[in-house]
């Protein structure tokens, strides 16, 4: 060799130059050889083989251009092995069939990776050329080919384990681990073997037991039973795929069994008699409503289904409520039940919805739906404020009326008349201002800023007025008094609340005859105040004020009554006579008819508080009535209060004059909004400015279409506005 | 006349006549009202063709003195009572309104001397004769469309009380029955009770303009009426009587 001399130069490495010689006979010994080796393997004797041997052997084969021959015959001798197999697997009874053919793949598999590692030469070099499937996957083929898909296996196979399943899925116990193996195989097949010998079969199958079941299901149970059935049978296949099956199976058969047992009984359920989403509903069943929520979440359609359901039966309740006569006989009472309704759903929605904003709008456009049907719901709202204002939040804390003025502002959001409300709230606000009666100052300001966030600073403006106007009242008496100390002596004891017209409601004011120890009180408040407010003019709203009067009856019971003027306008009158008619009454007060009526009532015709007498004893005021003064009146207050000032529902007619008024007020805000709108867009279609006026006013009240066009031929005809000349549905403003 | 002129004068006299085709004394009229520029000249002669019939201004004003109330500057009720028995016509004859449009009268049942005078010389007539062959053409002209419109849509104001933003209802009861005997409208006596019935209060101005368009538009038996046309309320308040009174086909 060369070797040597080479050494001293560059070193080389050249190829075996000794090449050896392999005749057919040698391929066809060599190859008897391997043959051998791998039926040895398969009988599991491969431990008397020599790895190296074998190897190289294979690897001559191949060098010598034998690649064909060692292929096929691989191919021929494993293929003779797994129909022997077969026929063994085949002979397996019951369920000995399954454990066999998990055993003999087990046997399978280690034989195939020492085959494998024997011909790995071959795997490498003349496989790839030759474009033939690499030793490990055609042992895969080939067990699929002769084992799994042979005639006597292949049906059995997939029987067999579908039976288990079968089996299983009515309450028997199955060898799990076996299950695993077998589908793990499947998937190593290749994963439409999987698909198509096992999972098609296995989702067919189970869609059909689960219409069985579901059908079973639906005729004996209730809605909340049915659910907790199909709940188990979710998460039963669900730990079936875990345990057993490939991952992906899992939505497969998840999505069968919601199509089977939820969405194709989805009406049924939502609408069974006694136990439908609706009796879940009044009856508060959050488990149940939580797992049909969570159940239907998966299937199409299934969450609108619920929310459709639920709406149109909050809408329906509503409508019963709003237009109960019953119920609305009492506004709080009525206001009180809105509360709970809200609550109650609330509850539902955040318990067992989810909290689902989806849900939380069904909610809300249902009651804004209901409420609206009733025209006088802004003026309950507004008078339910007013009992809590006026006494039933008496002695809470803060975060007491906080909780309970932020539910009343919920539904005051879902008023579609927010000015109604508006006027309303004015009213009622003035007289608890009035009459003193308001249970904290601090609520009634909280109110106010909850009104004016929600609303804007106009909406509130007037009713901060108020608050301003009480407070100088009280600082404008006290000087008055330190003023006029000396002058004013004995006489009956003012106290006078300025009010700035235009922040209080207007009420038309029909004066009365004051007496007149009061008339000269009055007229030197009068003097006193015009003397430091030049300019002003003050009217006595008669209609609003209050008196206490000290009263002596028979016995000398002495009491002291606390009356609204007009009561004390007529009260005064008794000291002079024991006796009057009733026209003689009004002619000396000169009260309006409707108002003496009412007043008349309350000193004469309540229990308790009757101070006068009536003859005849009817409950109702008629023109023909004479009053005495009561001596025989007892009461075990000392302190009686007869004065009716205080909030209450209108009657008809007061109604239709506020909503006379409402209506005249919106007239000026929609032309102040057209004009608004035209001054800056220009020119502009009609329909546009009605949707435009309508956006713009949203916040307060729902502008009538028939209004705004009425207001637009107003601006026109004052020549704010002009028809285009080419487009008459077109306006334009004019500068 | 001519030898009154300069010779710059002339000139443009001579050049008016070869490029209008004007006589010398309607040339003279233009050239003179123009102040001598002849391109305003030209002006007025093109937007006044009625003016190639030249008017004796001596005449107007005999006419005029012979209307005019004795009083006070003005032709007023009893004058115009004579121009129509001159005229031969009847005094509620629409011809009248056709009449007073080209006038430009502020009011009815009185013409200015402005309006009188200028009135005639815009139709080119001086005297009674003239005038009365006139108005059949006067008559003519309600049949053009614009015309109309502009016709219609001036008796608003004419017809109106000095003052008043609205037309009194009686009034404009009154000049749509004429005006729409002129222009056929079926549904013009039912209009009218219908107004008399559910409103009760004089018309404005947008109303009355609109109804035309209304009337050309809208077919009698409503079958293209659009509830969101923006047409005045009252028109479509008038739609609802016509259906709820079953004199047109319900719409729904």
């Amino acid at each position: 060799m060369n070797s040597q001399s080479q050494r001293r130069k560059n070193f080389k490495i050249e190829a075996f130059k000794h090449k050896v010689e392999l005749d057919p006979k040698y391929a066809e010994r060599t190859w008897k050889v391997l043959e051998h080796a791998i039926h040895e393997i398969y009988n599991n004797n491969a431990s008397r083989l020599s790895f190296e041997e074998l190897y190289r052997s294979a690897y001559n084969m191949v060098l010598h251009k034998y690649g064909d021959k060692l292929y096929t015959g691989l191919v021929a001798t494993m293929t003779s092995h797994l129909n022997k197999i077969a026929k063994s697997i085949e002979s397996a009874q019951g369920g000995l069939f399954l454990e066999k053919l998990n055993h003999k793949w087990a046997d399978h598999n280690k034989a195939l990776q020492m085959i494998r590692d024997i011909l790995m030469y071959m795997d490498r070099s003349y496989v790839p050329t030759s474009h033939k499937t690499p030793v490990h996957e055609l042992g895969l083929n080939l067990w699929r080919d002769h084992i799994i898909h042979s005639t006597n296996i292949q049906a059995r196979l997939q029987d067999t384990l579908l039976d288990l399943i079968q089996r299983e899925r009515t309450g028997d116990v199955i060898n799990r681990g076996l299950m695993r193996n077998i589908t793990k195989m499947l998937m190593d097949l290749g994963s439409s073997v999987y698909q198509d010998d096992f999972e098609k079969p296995f989702l067919d199958v189970s869609a059909s037991f689960y219409s069985g079941e579901s059908q079973q299901f639906i005729v004996c149970c209730d809605c909340g039973s049915y659910l907790k059935k199909a709940e188990r049978r979710l998460n039963e296949e669900m730990e079936r795929v875990s345990h057993y099956l490939d991952a992906k199976t899992e939505v497969k058969i998840t999505s069968v069994v919601e199509r089977e047992m939820i969405a194709n009984h989805m009406q049924r359920l939502v609408h069974m008699d006694n136990s439908g989403l609706v009796n879940m509903l009044m009856d508060d069943k959050y488990d149940d409503l939580s797992r049909m929520y969570s159940l239907f979440k998966r299937v199409p359609e299934g969450l609108s289904t619920i929310r459709d359901v639920m709406t149109s039966y909050l809408r329906e309740r509503g409508r019963v409520l709003v237009t109960d006569t019953e119920r609305l006989k009492d506004p709080v009472e009525f206001v009180q039940c809105l509360l709970n309704e809200k609550d109650k759903h609330d509850k539902i929605i955040s318990t067992a919805f989810n909290n689902d904003k989806t849900f939380q709008n069904a909610l809300n456009s249902s009651f804004e739906y209901f409420i609206n049907l009733n025209n006088r719901s802004p003026e309950f709202i507004s008078l339910y404020l007013d009992d809590k204002l006026r006494k039933g939040l008496k002695g809470a804390s803060e975060e007491e009326v906080e909780v309970v003025l932020d539910k009343v502002m919920m539904l005051f959001r879902y008023l579609q008349e927010k000015d109604v409300f508006e006027k309303y709230y004015k009213q009622h606000l003035a007289k608890r201002l009035l009459s003193g009666k308001t249970v904290s100052d601090d609520a009634e300001r909280s109110m106010i800023v909850k009104l004016k966030t929600e609303c804007g600073y106009q909406f509130t403006s007037k009713l901060e007025g108020m608050f301003t106007d009480m407070k100088t009242s009280e600082d404008t008496m006290l000087d008055f008094y330190a003023k006029q100390s000396a002058e004013l002596g004995d006489g009956p004891t003012l106290a006078v609340q300025i009010l700035t017209t235009g922040s209080w409601p207007t009420q038309p004011t029909a004066a009365c005859n004051l007496p007149p120890e009061i008339l000269t009180v009055c007229e030197k408040f009068r003097t006193y105040y015009l003397g430091t407010h030049s300019g002003r003019r003050l009217t006595w709203q008669t209609n609003m004020g209050t008196a206490d009067i000290k009263a002596t009856f028979g016995k000398g019971h002495k009491h002291e009554l606390n009356v609204s003027t007009y009561q004390m306008c007529v009260l005064m009158l008794f000291n002079s006579a024991d006796g009057l008619t009733y026209r003689e009454i009004e002619q000396a007060t000169e009260i309006p008819a409707l108002d003496l009526k009412r007043c008349l009532q309350s000193l004469a015709c309540v229990k308790g508080k009757n101070v006068l007498r009536k003859e005849p004893m009817s409950k109702d005021i008629s023109e023909e009535d004479v009053f005495y003064f009561n001596d025989k009146f007892t009461s075990k207050f000392v302190k009686v209060k007869i004065g009716t000032v205080v909030a209450q529902k209108e009657s008809e007619p007061e109604k239709q004059e506020t909503r006379q008024r409402v209506e005249e007020d919106r007239k000026p805000q929609i032309e102040a909004a057209i004009v608004r709108i035209m001054k800056s867009r220009r020119v502009l279609d009609h329909n546009s400015i009605v949707a435009e006026v309508t956006k713009q006013l949203q916040l307060r009240f729902l502008p009538n279409p028939v209004v705004i066009k009425k207001r637009i031929e107003s601006l026109i005809e004052r020549e704010f506005l002009e028809r285009d000349k080419a487009d008459r549905k077109l306006y334009r403003y004019l500068a | 006349m001519m030898s009154k002129l300069g010779r710059g004068q002339k000139d443009k006299v001579q050049q008016f006549m070869a490029i209008t085709g004007a006589s010398e004394k309607v040339a003279l009229q233009a050239l003179k009202a123009s102040d001598w520029h002849l391109e305003g000249a030209f002006d007025i002669f093109y937007s006044q063709p009625q003016i190639r019939a030249v008017t004796d201004t001596r005449h107007l004003e005999e006419l005029y003195k012979r209307y005019r109330d004795p009083d006070v500057d003005m032709i007023l009720v009893e004058g115009i009572s004579l121009l129509c028995n001159d005229l031969q016509v009847d005094p509620q004859d629409i011809v009248m309104l056709v009449l007073s449009w080209h006038m430009k009268a502020a009011t009815m049942c009185e013409f200015s001397r402005q309006e009188f005078i200028g009135g005639l010389q815009s139709l080119g007539v001086d005297s009674i004769p003239k005038l009365r062959e006139k108005l059949p053409s006067l008559r003519n002209e309600l049949r053009d469309e614009h015309k109309f419109r502009e016709i219609y849509n001036f008796a608003f104001s004419w017809a109106r009380e000095k003052g008043q933003k609205p037309l009194a209802l009686d009034t404009a009861l009154g000049m749509w029955r004429l005006l729409f005997s002129e222009k056929h409208w079926p549904l013009v006596e039912h209009w009218c009770q219908f107004l008399q019935v559910r409103h009760n209060k004089a018309i404005s101005r947008d109303t009355w303009s609109q109804l035309l368009e209304f009337v050309k538009t809208i077919d009698p038996q409503l079958s293209n009426y659009d509830e969101e046309g923006a047409w005045p309320y009252l028109i479509d308040e008038f739609v609802e009587y016509l259906t709820e009174n079953g004199i047109v086909p319900s719409r729904k």
